[in-house]
């Protein structure tokens, strides 16, 4: 794929080992809940007994996050330093707002400052990366058009053309950096740190930049695994689970009008996205969002820093009864058949990235089945079903033995 | 971002070509281009080649055309119209003959000639009248519509059809009744017969050219073989196991079913609290799967209207590979199924429509694995290989190892105590997520361009990954 081959030496791969072993550290625990092994005070403690017995003491310890609902952007606030760390490193939970998945805002403003590019964030990686690409395009383009012209006038003249040496992208080098022939073209993040970092150098760096957590992600942790709080906006005091539910069943904007039918409705989108993400989370996947690729979740196996994304989930939300989708107040997408155009759209983008797409049917109760009353609880979740179909391109040519 | 920066490549670039056929191979479009009619030889050889596909040659520049592309785009043009005035000629001696008979929607074959028909046609009891123009019911060998039609537009048949106007005798062609058909005739008079659309033949065309052998799913007459009924195909001691297994899952669900009835909805999960058994990352995933999920699930999806018209979404064509041993008259079962649909009107298979087809379609052994060897164990296999007889492969079926490994799990406290084995590494769960254990391919055709799908049942629920 990749027509800039990463010059990569004998001492690249030493230093990816020692990458993972590093990744392997931080990165140790899928969940943001550590089991300690037992701590025998004394040889009658309690812990030690119920370990001859069978049972393990473990004991779980709970980071208790604390987040804030933020109903503009339908997502709960993480601003606490600690606990985004915690729950980015445990389980790759939520994305910095100023960041493409890590909250690294703040290392890339102190490496812009101090460093000067010495260590680099992936985002200032793929900076470099993209400013290579387009020279290497552009240094193509210009030889493909000599050539063109070399053969025309070699046409005009009927002599054979002299060939034209094209880059390639095994052949092309980057420029070295003292040529400083790459396009001066730095980051947007990079430009307004760098007029403030020169007037304002001695101020310390506040860290603006925050963790976000999607409604299911929020939810996932607060209900499932208890370890995250979540304020409410107005009044900064903790929400119960219940008003919790509330808020993020009504968090989708809908007329004001339907909006008691929000609470009424099994397709809320809230819950059909919910059940597709528990489902892939309870699962041990690691969960991420997809819209790069057309699709509503990325799985990755351990997590961004382990992997590449293996499959890419469309969630497709089917009703059991075509009369609540036709009197429901939601517009749910892909709640109608794709087209062939579409699907083939979608997997084209998805198998260009070497990822399989999933089609992940969820269900939804009909209301003529299951009362609506059971939206008062999370025991309406258990009657979604989530199942899904593999989809690959079957290529009869390559298929032949 | 980067698409105002590639400019139209107005020359062959060998490396750069040589890179795109690299990509091709990955992302395979290899299929959507013409072909390059300056490598078909056209007139002066008397049998026209099929041809390969070759480079594009330039792109449009914005200076407008110049003469070197004029003379390119001139040179490729007559040498399409060459190659396409070549007239497409069989021997006598090889060519078949059949009669169309369109009450039927058969064409009898009265002379059958290479080696097509091992893999085409069926026979069929007709009753004849034989020369005392007694009625006597004879075996003869009869084509569907798809398959007389792709043999005579191949050019190996020559279709007749019976006519009741007196014909005046002819040499070489006198034992022939009737008149002959033209290839267009034959489309316009075969295709609507026998449920076969437009689609369904191009889609049985296009096949069979790449060597797979194609069969009706659902036999049009009596006569026709078709593979024996999946039934028999589970009955092994696997059966009884999955039986087994299926039985204990649903008490299972059952018990689940139970306890999520007396379960606080809001308190799911409870470990912070309760003493578990081996309290660790993997008992909390699995405690965390309490919500509903999979195909075995029951889908109260509301059944379609009656009066709507019937789903297209039914497995017409069976495939077999170019390597499989078919025989006509007793076909195995097939490599694949296919559904044909026409991607103008008929928008994607609804969830209800795919469970369908999967309910259908037999469960699949998952994927063997596929054993890494390094290139110069390669290299040291292969010659080795050629200097003496390959030997028998090493990894068993997967059959015997699903019952090894019951067999093991079954026994497993007394099998341990006795010799403990180094733990086989678990099963790469990447080729089984991948494939499904049901397989469908849908043949979506779009004005004859044909996309295939491989709609495979996902089995994420049996492949946790923690």
């Amino acid at each position: 794929m990749s027509l800039i081959a990463p010059s990569r030496g004998g001492k690249g791969s030493q230093k990816s080992g020692a990458r993972r072993a590093e990744n392997n550290r931080i990165y140790a625990h899928p969940l943001p809940l550590v089991f300690l092994p037992p701590t025998f005070d004394s040889a009658y403690s309690p812990a030690r007994l119920l370990s001859l017995v069978g049972l393990s003491a473990a004991r779980v310890e709970n980071p208790h996050c604390e987040g804030v609902f933020d109903p503009a952007t339908r997502s709960v606030w993480v601003t606490n330093e600690r606990d985004s760390t915690i729950l980015w490193r445990r389980g790759f939970f939520g994305k910095g707002d100023l960041s493409r998945s890590e909250p690294s805002w703040l290392a890339r403003q102190i490496n812009a400052r101090k460093a000067a590019g010495k260590y680099m964030t992936s985002e200032e990686i793929r900076e470099k990366r993209r400013a290579e690409r387009r020279q290497f395009k552009l240094d193509r383009a210009a030889a493909i058009a000599r050539a063109a012209a070399e053969a025309e006038a070699a046409f005009a003249e009927g002599r054979e053309a002299a060939p034209v040496a094209i880059p390639s992208g095994a052949t092309w080098k980057p420029p070295s950096s003292g040529d400083s022939a790459l396009p001066a073209m730095p980051p947007p993040e990079d430009e307004d740190s760098e007029s403030e970092g020169e007037i304002e150098e001695e101020q310390p760096l506040e860290n603006v930049e925050h963790l976000q957590l999607t409604l299911q992600e929020a939810w996932f942790l607060l209900w499932n695994l208890d370890c995250l709080t979540v304020l409410d906006p107005h009044t900064n005091k903790p929400m119960t689970l219940s008003q919790i539910w509330h808020t993020f069943l009504t968090a989708h904007p809908i007329p004001p009008l339907l909006r008691a039918d929000a609470e009424q409705r099994f397709d809320n989108p809230f819950l059909v996205h919910y059940a597709a993400y528990h489902h892939y989370r309870a699962l041990g996947w690691v969960v991420k969002g997809g819209i790069k690729f057309c699709v509503d979740y990325l799985l990755y196996k351990r997590g961004p820093v382990f992997h590449h994304a293996e499959f890419a989930v469309v969630v497709i939300p089917v009703y059991e009864d075509p009369e609540d989708q036709a009197s429901s107040p939601f517009t749910l997408s892909n709640a109608d058949t794709f087209s062939w155009t579409w699907l083939s759209t979608v997997n084209r983008v998805n198998s260009q990235v070497q990822k399989t797409l999933i089609l992940t049917y969820v269900t939804i109760p009909a209301r003529s089945r299951v009362s609506p009353d059971l939206l008062s609880s999370p025991a309406c979740l258990a009657h979604f079903s989530v199942r899904e179909v593999v989809l690959r391109r079957f290529i009869p040519a390559r298929m032949r033995d | 971002m980067d698409d105002n920066l590639e400019l139209p490549t107005s020359a062959l670039n060998p490396a750069a070509a040589k890179e795109r056929e690299e990509e091709e191979e990955q992302s395979s479009g290899d299929e959507d281009q013409g072909p390059d009619w300056t490598k078909i030889p056209g007139l002066n050889v008397a049998r026209p080649v099929i041809p390969k596909r070759g480079e594009k040659d330039f792109e449009p520049i914005a200076q407008g055309g110049s003469g070197l592309q004029r003379h390119v785009l001139d040179r490729s043009r007559s040498a399409m119209i060459e190659a396409l005035r070549a007239s497409r000629t069989i021997s006598y001696k090889a060519v078949s003959h059949a009669t169309w008979y369109p009450q039927l929607s058969r064409a009898h074959v009265t002379v059958a000639r290479g080696i097509h028909f091992s893999t085409m046609g069926h026979s069929a009891a007709r009753p004849s009248p034989d020369a005392e123009n007694v009625k006597k019911v004879q075996k003869r060998l009869e084509l569907l519509p798809e398959e007389a039609l792709y043999l005579v537009e191949r050019g190996a048949m020559y279709c007749w059809k019976p006519t009741d106007v007196p014909l005046p005798k002819t040499e070489l062609l006198d034992d022939m009744e009737g008149v002959p058909m033209t290839v267009q005739q034959a489309f316009a008079e075969m295709i609507g017969t026998e449920d076969l659309t437009l689609e369904k033949y191009q889609v049985y065309a296009y096949l069979k050219r790449l060597g797979y052998v194609v069969t009706r799913a659902k036999p049009p007459s009596p006569d026709y073989p078709v593979p024996s009924p999946l039934t028999t195909q589970s009955g092994s001691t696997t059966s009884i196991l999955s039986r087994l297994y299926s039985a204990v899952s649903s008490l299972m669900a059952r018990l689940a079913r139970i306890f999520s009835s007396g379960m606080d909805w809001w308190h799911p999960v409870r470990c912070s609290r309760w003493l578990h058994r081996n309290l660790s990352n993997s008992s909390l995933f699995k405690s965390l799967r309490f919500l509903p999920s999979g195909h075995n699930v029951p889908l109260h999806i509301k059944s379609r209207d009656p009066e709507a018209p019937p789903s297209p979404y039914r497995i017409f064509y069976h495939l077999y590979k170019p390597s499989t041993p078919f025989k006509k008259t007793a076909p195995p079962p097939p490599d694949f199924s296919v559904v044909v649909v026409n991607a103008r009107t008929s928008p994607m298979p609804t969830i209800s429509e795919l469970t369908e087809l999967f309910g259908e379609l037999p469960e699949l052994p998952p994927p063997a694995p596929r054993k890494r060897v390094s290139f110069a164990q390669q290299k040291l296999n292969a010659a080795s290989a050629a200097a003496t007889p390959a030997p028998a492969p090493q990894s068993p079926p997967p059959e015997t190892s699903l019952a090894r490994r019951a067999i093991a799990w079954l026994w497993l406290p007394w099998w341990t105590a006795k010799k403990s084995e180094p733990p086989a590494r678990p099963p790469n769960p990447f080729p089984s997520l991948k494939m499904g254990n049901k397989i469908v391919v849908i043949a979506a055709v779009d004005a004859g361009t044909i996309s295939f799908f491989r709609f495979g049942q996902g089995v994420f629920t049996e492949w946790p990954m923690a």
